[in-house]
């Protein structure tokens, strides 16, 4: 949010005003009205910049020094969608070197890791350039910073789509899972690359419920695994998949006393019921879990469990008992 | 929409008075350090005047009332020989009106969906009548600005494209009572598309979802009317996952931590869905106090950061939420008072009547 005006006290800024090569253009103040609302105190510096940047939007100038000045506007705020569009005029006009925009990029992308526009303008470079050779290493260097950064994110999922670069991605979602099992991020991204190439075949759901029940049984509270989890079994799936559903029967015998555990199980017990295979007491077994969520490992969510009681009473308590 | 009095006493331990204070200091000047908001200084006007409204302040800056309208109005971006009406809307700043050349329109001065929407919000808020708005143009750009895929992009020069501008697009559609601009099907599918396998919505499809992004999409779809497009099943599933989000007060995502927004986000996605009532008010609440900010007023993201203009705005609506004494009732759908939405709605029979 911070454009730092005792930085730029340090380092050796001219202003435009004091540059010889701007001295044919005139500068133009901003105009904020007789009642400026939130209104900015800005520094000199952008002031100066800014009244440049209106002077030569005005003559509409295409120039290299005009190309400069839009460097040190986004700089100033990278939030300026009309100065990055002007910017991207200027790149076609003087047909640049889109491989040095790229650096450039980098630099302010490094700076404002969460901005919209410097990511929008990233991904149209890209797009011109048709080479996303430098994009998985880029993101995965910003990723290295924040790996929940959601820009960076949907930067890489577009990259991979456009330019189809899924061979190594579930490595590297490996990677980060071994660095934070918990990071929900890398989570969705190994949904994003299985969903995208072998999607999830019996032999992959295999693979990924015995991955799964390996990585809940060391952190049982991770609520990130349990959805995935719960994700990729097609509704009604999660009840016949009986190595799974012994598994996690016997972790609440063992007293495993994760409430997404106990969610997990109340919701195999509602298939049951829906299909109309379940025991006599499934229902009774099913609140009462309702009851120990409620009263005991959930109590925060005290009334959205006595809400699912209820709502399975009503829809299945004249059907099974 | 029935109860529009703050209810009740002030609670010692919320700082009402202060958080007053602290939306009008933002509508006056801001230090140089808020550069970055140059060109999206309607935004913060808005959460101002609608943290204003919420907590039935309004009244202290009544005597200018007239003229927040006019420097409202005066981001439009109008209609005129020679302009796209692509580009038509609001702007969020100043920043591209030339002193000296008044009647300079610069070719590069264009609408951005969001500040269209938080323009319009304001000028309701404010008791304009939107007699001044170019509604023609800005219905018309919103079809422009609507991809293929059924999301919009921001501005008509190339932006990113995502819920949120489903969202603003919505709201948009609803204030001026008009929907022509906008395909709602492919809005549908869209947000249907975005539903992530966690059951929390996503900005878009395959992305991860989100606090912020479930609201935009369930407000929009409880907008066009169509939050019958999801299955029972699927809307007990996002109950679920909204409710998992709250921790003391609410975070945007499984294992992130909790943040002042969220408890109006998820909050508000719960009151869409009709079951704000799974909230814990005693937790969410000491956390919403937990993060204001003793000395200046306003709240932060968490405890002990710096209050600024966004979360102090959603900290007050997540309060208005669980009806705290001395804030309005917020209507969900649209992120404005329900005092604002009446004057809206009576609008929508006379001067905007369909």
């Amino acid at each position: 949010m911070a454009s730092d005006s005792s930085e730029d006290e340090l380092d050796n800024w001219v202003f435009y005003r004091d540059r010889e090569e701007w001295r044919d253009v005139t500068p133009i103040e901003q105009d904020d009205g007789p009642f400026p609302v939130v209104a900015i105190a800005y520094t000199d510096k952008f002031k100066d910049v800014y009244d440049y940047f209106r002077a030569i939007l005005k003559l509409e100038e295409k120039s290299e020094r005009a190309l400069e000045l839009t460097g040190d506007a986004v700089h100033l705020n990278p939030a300026n969608y009309t100065v990055w569009y002007y910017r991207r005029l200027l790149l076609q006009t003087l047909s640049k070197d889109l491989k040095e925009e790229l650096d450039f990029i980098s630099t302010v992308i490094n700076q404002h890791p969460k901005n919209y526009q410097v990511w929008y303008h990233r991904k149209v470079v890209v797009g011109w350039l048709k080479d996303p050779s430098l994009e998985l290493d880029f993101s995965a260097s910003i990723l290295d910073l924040d790996a929940k950064n959601y820009h960076t994110w949907q930067h890489r999922q577009w990259v991979i789509k456009e330019f189809k670069l899924f061979d190594d991605e579930l490595e590297y979602v490996n990677k980060l899972l071994a660095d934070d099992i918990r990071n929900n991020s890398a989570w969705n991204q190994r949904y994003f690359v299985i969903t995208h190439t072998t999607g999830y075949t019996d032999e992959v759901l295999k693979r990924e419920i015995n991955y799964l029940i390996a990585v809940i049984r060391d952190v049982p509270n991770n609520e990130s695994a349990w959805n995935y989890l719960t994700g990729i079994l097609d509704k009604g799936k999660a009840s016949s998949e009986t190595e799974l559903r012994e598994t996690v029967l016997r972790w609440l015998e063992d007293g495993m006393d994760s409430p997404y555990l106990l969610s997990f199980i109340i919701d195999i017990y509602e298939e049951d019921l829906e299909k109309g295979t379940a025991p006599i007491g499934t229902l009774t077994k099913a609140q009462e879990l309702c009851k120990t969520l409620a009263t005991d490992i959930d109590c925060i969510r005290k009334e959205y469990w006595n809400y699912v009681s209820r709502r399975l009473g009503v829809e299945y308590g004249k059907k099974s008992e | 929409m029935t109860d529009e009095k703050p209810r009740g006493d002030i609670r010692e331990d919320f700082l009402h008075a202060r958080h007053v204070k602290f939306f009008i200091r933002c509508l006056n000047v801001l230090p140089s350090s808020y550069s970055s908001l140059d060109t999206t200084r309607l935004t913060i006007a808005f959460f101002a005047l609608s943290g204003l409204d919420v907590l039935n302040a309004l009244d202290r800056i009544a005597d200018d009332k007239a003229n927040y309208i006019d420097w409202i109005y005066s981001l439009q971006v109008l209609s005129k020989e020679g302009r796209d009406v692509n580009n038509c809307g609001f702007k969020g700043s100043s920043t591209l009106h030339l002193k000296g050349y008044e009647d300079f329109e610069s070719p590069f001065d264009s609408g951005h969906i969001a500040m269209t929407y938080v323009a319009l919000a304001s000028l309701v808020i404010l008791g304009d009548d939107l007699s001044r708005v170019d509604k023609k143009s800005v219905i018309e750009s919103l079809k422009h600005l609507q991809l293929d895929d059924g999301s919009f992009g921001a501005t008509a020069d190339g932006s990113e494209n995502d819920m949120r501008f489903i969202f603003c697009a919505s709201c948009i559609s609803y204030m001026l009572n008009d929907w022509s601009g906008v395909n709602i099907e492919n809005a549908v599918k869209y947000i249907k598309d975005s539903l992530a396998y966690e059951h929390g919505f996503a900005q878009g499809p395959f992305l991860e979802a989100v606090g912020g992004s479930t609201y935009c999409a369930l407000a929009s779809l409880v907008l066009m009317n169509r939050l019958e497009s999801l299955t029972s099943d699927q809307l007990e599933k996002i109950k679920r996952w909204c409710i998992f989000r709250q921790k003391s007060g609410f975070h945007g995502r499984p294992n992130k931590p909790v943040d002042t927004c969220y408890s109006f986000w998820v909050g508000a996605s719960l009151k869409l869905l009709d079951c704000y009532n799974f909230v814990n008010f005693e937790s969410n609440r000491e956390f919403l106090m937990s993060t204001q900010a003793q000395s200046v007023g306003g709240f932060s993201k968490w405890p002990d950061s710096h209050p600024d203009a966004l979360h102090s705005y959603f900290g007050v609506c997540g309060l208005a939420l669980m009806n705290e004494p001395g804030v309005l009732p917020v209507y969900a759908p649209l992120n404005i008072s329900e005092r604002a939405v009446k004057h809206l709605h009576q609008l929508h029979m006379t001067s905007l009547a369909s």
